[in-house]
């Protein structure tokens, strides 16, 4: 029921806000956020699923019975923790938007709290159809957000964001609905229950057909991580939304794909996987190195934290398909925390933004001089991000790149990669130095420059209000930084599960790619 | 199981070995971890003075405080410290387990490793800090209430990440402290934000710092793999083992060390990496005496003695060490001797000096280098305190040409003296303790066999004689000669009503300092002759025993004699395979030699900076007009263009392809493929229906025709079955 309510607490919320009176708006949707990460909360506590695996806030009833569709809802711990970041993020981003947005508020709250629903849906999803529905439903309210919110060159980065990334989630639905269909006609009984597909795709199905579905699912997950060469719409919807909607794009949405890689491209065709590992490794240490090439010559602050996204998820990517317990842990633990770190930089991004209305670098600097406490949260958030040890980027970005170094090696969990992908991704540790501190040094550091601009209603620094929404995500990057193995221990058995088919098989691929007959 | 091998004996000496004894995990040295604890504590303190704008010295006075404690803790820990060590388990970090193979899992908890080698050097980082906190009280003085709390708070989180380096008892730990110092390198140095040279020195410390730690990451990740273990007794441990050498053979051991070295140059200011150092001197001049003199530079030093045992599994990798710090030392001896500004000419004397110890490093004294480390903090950070007090005094001015003869100016004696304390024992003037750490080095590389390792002792020597030249350069020209000064630029309110600029002494926190630390400088002579308690047949004395006493002695437990690495490796006066340097034992040979370059240059120092000033300006007129040698003043003085050099050849090109990659990314990615195939489609629907191109008609059009699409599709899959299918 728990499940059902995470769902239904935001969307009703959504249409209440379009009834009350306007300046109840902000605190109605506010107080529904946090209602709902209270729930968030209650249900992670009660899950019994940490460490050991196994599933918690099972709900279940019947849609369409005659095509096997049913509504069923579910998390195991790694979607129970994705659901928590969403439970912190939501609330942040509404409190973190009350100055920002001035105009055509009900509507804006209530996408925000349709949106909440629809992430929190894919997290649940145990059906495929249901997952779809709600990993597509996830970008109208984005949509809206950017188009209506977003700064001057909204419609065209809106309906790009839309496109571009719909016309990549068709291509998975084909390979969804493939699957679906081949199980009906091998079992004779329609289904669209996730393990039930799981287990028909990674057992009966042949390595041929297996490349076709990877290659369908990650045309619509790549394109959502993003993933290097089709990751050109990130940056442009990032600079163009609003804040409130660059810290969902990048916290939550963004792991939309890479949970889609963990939740069904591992382990429903673990073969065609193994094949296609190094291949897709090889796209994200591009993506690491070139997206950080990029960041160097920003000077659009946003757009830098953009692409610093680009080459974050890189490492993420690469984690998984290190193929053993360390990489998963790392890449997992990586979506939270890119989550909180480029999240917080959003948002702080968003409030210099709303003080000086610009995020160009060549306008603006030495801030530190004015706003103290706003660079203190800067710097903080840039070392989380850079991989500080103690802070939570280094212990995922440290075990992405040790599981992707021992992949290939011959320990229990034998993999596809090798010291020289986690060698060269490691670049990537150098540039994400570069790029972030020299944009620390010109914002925050350096002779005060500033454009001429009133601050409207805002003080100089923050406001307490601003200050409690970077408090809990400074306070979650030290904890997971220094606790890491709370989250570690917690999703273990997830991990285990989702690895399950690998060992075996990256040993009985004695010729990779062999079987991928006829593919490019 | 946790076994340790201190106790093994030379096997040199051909003792058999005894059983490695059990390192004691001990809950009741918990109170060990207040050396983390305190500079913590002193950090958050020091946010809440920054946040409620505290305008009195309260931060400083929290920091040294908490610094004494961590101090007094440390001298607690060496009294109660009996050998071999013992871990203390603070408190779970990372623990990755999913199996029993060799490397089915992964540890490393903030646990603290305390064997004599961690005692040795969180006993002077500690008691250093505690000593230049005292110092910076007085010297932040103006701005107080401003930056003041910040200032300290950033040295609270040195010392934090400084011992967390120092007493972690496994490599990723030791990686947090690392990148740690780095971290609080970049605070201080960007310590005056305002100014864009501190920036862009900060911002040039951590990223070529983080260069090292790339090497450094690979390094613990190849360890990992190799060993199974980041921890220093397992790892010990498993060196132990008789068949070590059959298991572990293969490309790994072999590039551990030389990552682990990259580690050590980028923080330890080694060529290639060393670039950062002299720039760091933007930073107040506390930190430059603590951080980039005295005790974060040491730790690539620290970090190669600590695994040692992996130099020794790649001998060759010890002679890049020796050569690259030979090369080092010399190379930035010439450049110090060619600048102006007093605290730069001593920021190239600490990678001059750091050279030299990597060198003993490289020579198989790991006592001789540890011993550098020991007295070079003393001398260094002294030196360093009186550039600053001057500096402080002088309203920001470092140029040698525009002060002279501050002894005789009242409030200055104590500088001056102190300051010749320093630049003696810098020199190698014979009976101080820079005199003896230096032949340490010095005599070792004429004795182990290496690859030119007689070159490299002979330019070391030539580099022992640049030292004292540069070094009474500065003397000479600044504390002694005729008084006259000249004021720097940043001015605090020392001109009197006519605008007539005073310089203010230093009062006592600051004198009181420079007292101790000379006394310090001096007295670190004497740990030479305490008698050894570990091996009576060792030269070197306490220090000699700290470090023969850890794993950073030469040659590693288990390992087998008669290995070409080890057999020049000499520790023993009465050692058999002694090499000789002009027939005479090259300890004592040593005494003579450095003794007499270090006066030759002090004369040349003297007499150039001293008694005939005249005479240094015309020779460098003289020798920049001739064109077979006008080059070499030139280049010093531009610090041999490896600014330059590095510029053109990575900055330069990365930052080209950057922009090329941008405009790839713009303009083929985006602009062709995304947006030249979007066009498509929309040319379609444009040439079916001229609608007016809204956002939502679009939209419609898209999911219309690609739910078509669909449809389509699966009707094809019914009619044909899949392509390439069995089904």
């Amino acid at each position: 029921m728990l499940g059902l309510l995470l769902l239904a607490v935001p969307l009703a919320a959504a249409v209440a806000v379009c009834f009350v009176p306007l300046r109840a708006v902000r605190v109605l949707a506010l107080i529904a956020s946090l209602v709902t990460s209270g729930i968030a909360l209650a249900a992670a506590i009660e899950f019994g699923g940490w460490g050991s695996g196994g599933w918690g806030l099972a709900f279940s009833c019947d849609l369409l019975p005659q095509f096997g569709i049913t509504f069923t809802l579910g998390a195991d711990s790694v979607s129970m923790m994705l659901i928590l970041l969403t439970a912190l993020l939501m609330p942040l981003a509404i409190l973190g938007s009350f100055t920002a947005v001035t105009e055509r508020i009900r509507e804006y709250y209530a996408w925000l709290l349709v949106l909440t629903t629809a992430m929190t849906g894919v997290f649940l999803a145990r059906d495929l159809l249901v997952f779809y529905i709600c990993f597509e439903f996830t970008l109208i309210p984005m949509y809206f957000l950017i188009a209506i919110y977003g700064s001057t060159n909204r419609t065209w980065a809106s309906i790009k964001f839309f496109i571009y990334t719909f016309l990549g989630s068709l291509l998975a639905l084909v390979g969804f609905l493939y699957v679906a269909w081949a199980s009906a006609e091998h079992s004779g009984v329609w289904s669209f229950s996730i393990p039930t597909l799981t287990q028909f795709t990674s057992t009966a199905m042949t390595s041929t057909e297996q490349t076709w579905v990877l290659l369908a699912l990650m045309a619509g997950f790549a394109v959502k991580i993003p993933l290097f060469p089709v990751h050109t719409w990130l940056p442009l919807a990032h600079t163009e939304a609003p804040t409130a909607g660059s810290v969902i794009l990048a916290g939550v949405l963004l792991k939309l794909g890479t949970y889609g890689l963990y939740r069904f491209v591992l382990p429903m065709v673990p073969a065609a996987v193994v094949e296609w590992a190094p291949f897709i490794a090889i796209l994200s240490i591009i993506g690491i190195l070139y997206a950080a090439l990029i960041c160097w010559v920003q000077t659009d602050v946003k757009k830098l934290v953009a692409y610093s996204s680009v080459s974050h998820l890189g490492f993420c990517v690469l984690g998984l398909f290190a193929l053993n317990p360390m990489g998963l842990q790392g890449s997992v633990l990586y979506m939270i925390n890119h989550g909180l770190s480029t999240g917080a930089l959003f948002f702080l991004i968003g409030m210099m933004y709303e003080r000086y209305h610009t995020r160009d670098m060549g306008e603006i600097g030495g801030l530190a001089a004015t706003m103290p406490i706003w660079s203190t949260f800067m710097v903080f958030f840039v070392l989380a991000s850079v991989g500080l040890p103690g802070l939570n980027g280094f212990v995922s970005e440290f075990l992405c790149l040790i599981g992707a170094f021992v992949a290939g090696d011959a320990g229990a969990y034998p993999g596809v990669l090798g010291p020289w992908f986690a060698a060269i991704a490691a670049l990537g540790m150098v540039f994400a130095a570069m790029y972030l501190l020299i944009m620390v040094g010109k914002v925050v550091f350096g002779p005060l420059r500033t454009p001429a601009g009133d601050h409207g209603p805002l003080p100089t620094d923050l406001s307490t209000r601003e200050i409690i929404v970077l408090v809990p995500l400074a306070l979650g990057c030290i904890l997971l930084g220094v606790q890491p193995d709370i989250a570690i221990d917690a999703m273990s058995g997830s991990i285990a599960e989702t690895l399950a088919a690998f060992p075996e098989l990256v040993t009985n691929s004695t010729e990779p790619l062999a079987s991928a007959g006829g593919m490019p | 199981m946790m076994l340790h091998g201190l106790h093994v004996p030379l096997m040199s000496t051909g003792v058999p070995a005894v059983p490695a004894a059990d390192v004691i995990v001990a809950p009741d040295l918990a109170w060990a971890g207040l050396i983390l604890l305190l500079p913590l504590v002193s950090l958050v303190l020091c946010g809440l003075c920054a946040a409620f704008r505290v305008r009195s010295k309260l931060p400083a006075v929290i920091t040294s405080a908490a610094l004494a404690g961590a101090f007094v803790t440390s001298v607690m820990l060496y009294l109660n410290y009996t050998p071999p060590g013992e871990v203390v388990h603070l408190l779970d970090w990372i623990n990755v387990s999913w199996g029993s193979g060799a490397i089915d899992s992964f540890a490393a908890n903030f646990s603290l490793y305390i064997d004599s080698l961690s005692l040795l050097w969180i006993m002077f980082v500690t008691g250093l800090g505690t000593l230049i906190t005292i110092y910076a009280s007085e010297y932040m003085e103006p701005d107080l209430g401003k930056g003041y709390a910040r200032f300290f708070a950033g040295v609270s989180v040195f010392l934090f990440a400084m011992a967390s380096l120092v007493l972690s008892d496994n490599l990723l730990m030791l990686y947090l402290g690392w990148e740690g110092v780095g971290f609080a390198s970049y605070w201080l140095i960007g310590y005056y934000y305002q100014r864009p040279s501190a920036v862009a020195a900060a911002k040039k410390a951590f990223i070529v710092n983080r260069i090292g730690d790339l090497g450094l990451a690979l390094a613990v990740y190849l360890i990992w793999v190799t060993f199974g273990t980041v921890q220093y007794d397992e790892l010990t441990t498993v060196l132990q083992h008789e068949d070590w050498r059959t298991s572990f053979e293969g490309w790994t051991t072999s590039a551990i060390p030389y990552l682990l070295m990259l580690a050590a140059f980028g923080k330890s200011a080694q060529l290639p990496l060393y670039v950062w150092l002299p720039d760091a001197m933007e930073g107040p001049t506390p930190v430059s005496a603590l951080i980039h003199a005295a005790t974060m530079v040491t730790a690539g030093i620290y970090l190669v003695a600590r695994t040692y045992p992996l130099f020794m599994l790649e001998p060759t990798s010890l002679h890049v060490v020796a050569w690259v710090g030979g090369l080092t030392a010399l190379l930035a001896a010439t450049i110090g001797m060619a600048q102006y500004d007093i605290k730069r000419i001593m920021a190239y004397s600490t990678v001059s000096q750091l050279g030299y110890m990597f060198l003993g490093l490289g020579v198989l004294t790991t006592y001789g280098a540890a011993y550098h480390v020991f007295t070079h903090a003393f001398f260094k950070a002294l030196l360093f305190l009186t550039c600053g007090a001057i500096m402080h005094g002088f309203a920001g001015q470092l140029d040698l040409r525009k002060l002279s003869g501050l002894r005789h100016l009242p409030g200055w004696r104590i500088t001056s003296w102190t300051m010749l304390i320093g630049a003696l024992c810098l020199a190698g003037f014979p009976f101080t303790s820079g005199y003896f750490s230096k032949d340490a080095i010095l005599a070792e590389a004429f004795v182990t066999q290496g690859p030119g390792f007689r070159v490299l002792g002979w330019l070391a020597i030539l580099t022992a004689g640049l030292t004292a030249y540069y070094t009474f350069r500065v003397w000479f020209r600044v504390c002694a000669g005729p008084a006259a000064y000249e004021a720097g630029d940043e001015h605090h309110g020392d001109e009197d009503h006519s605008g007539h600029f005073h310089p203010h002494a230093p009062r006592l926190a600051i004198n009181a300092v420079l007292v101790i630390l000379a006394i310090g400088a001096l007295v670190a002579a004497l740990p030479y002759f305490m008698s050894n308690q570990a091996d009576e047949r060792l030269v070197g004395g306490w220090v000699a025993d700290m470090v023969h006493d850890s794993t950073a002695r030469e040659g590693i437990p288990g390992f087998h004699p008669g290995d070409p690495a080890h057999a020049g490796g000499h520790h023993h006066a009465d050692g058999h395979a002694h090499g000789h340097i002009l027939g005479m034992d090259p300890h004592v040979a040593m005494y003579w030699i450095s003794g007499t370059v270090g006066m030759v240059g002090l004369l040349l120092a003297a007499w150039l900076h001293l008694w005939r000033r005249d005479h240094a300006d015309a020779l460098r007129r003289w020798m920049r007009s001739r064109v077979w040698i006008g080059w070499l003043p030139r280049a010093m003085e531009r610090k041999w263009y490896v600014d330059e050099f590095y510029h053109a050849i990575i900055r330069a090109p990365l930052w080209i392809l950057g922009h090329v990659c941008h405009a790839f990314d713009r303009f083929i990615i985006d602009g062709i493929f995304v947006d030249g195939l979007a066009r498509v489609p929309r040319g379609v629907a444009r040439w079916l229906q001229p609608l007016q191109a809204g956002a939502v008609q679009s939209l419609a059009v898209v999911m219309v025709g690609g739910t078509m699409i669909i449809l389509l599709l699966m009707a094809l899959f019914m009619q044909f079955g899949w392509p390439g299918g069995s089904i």
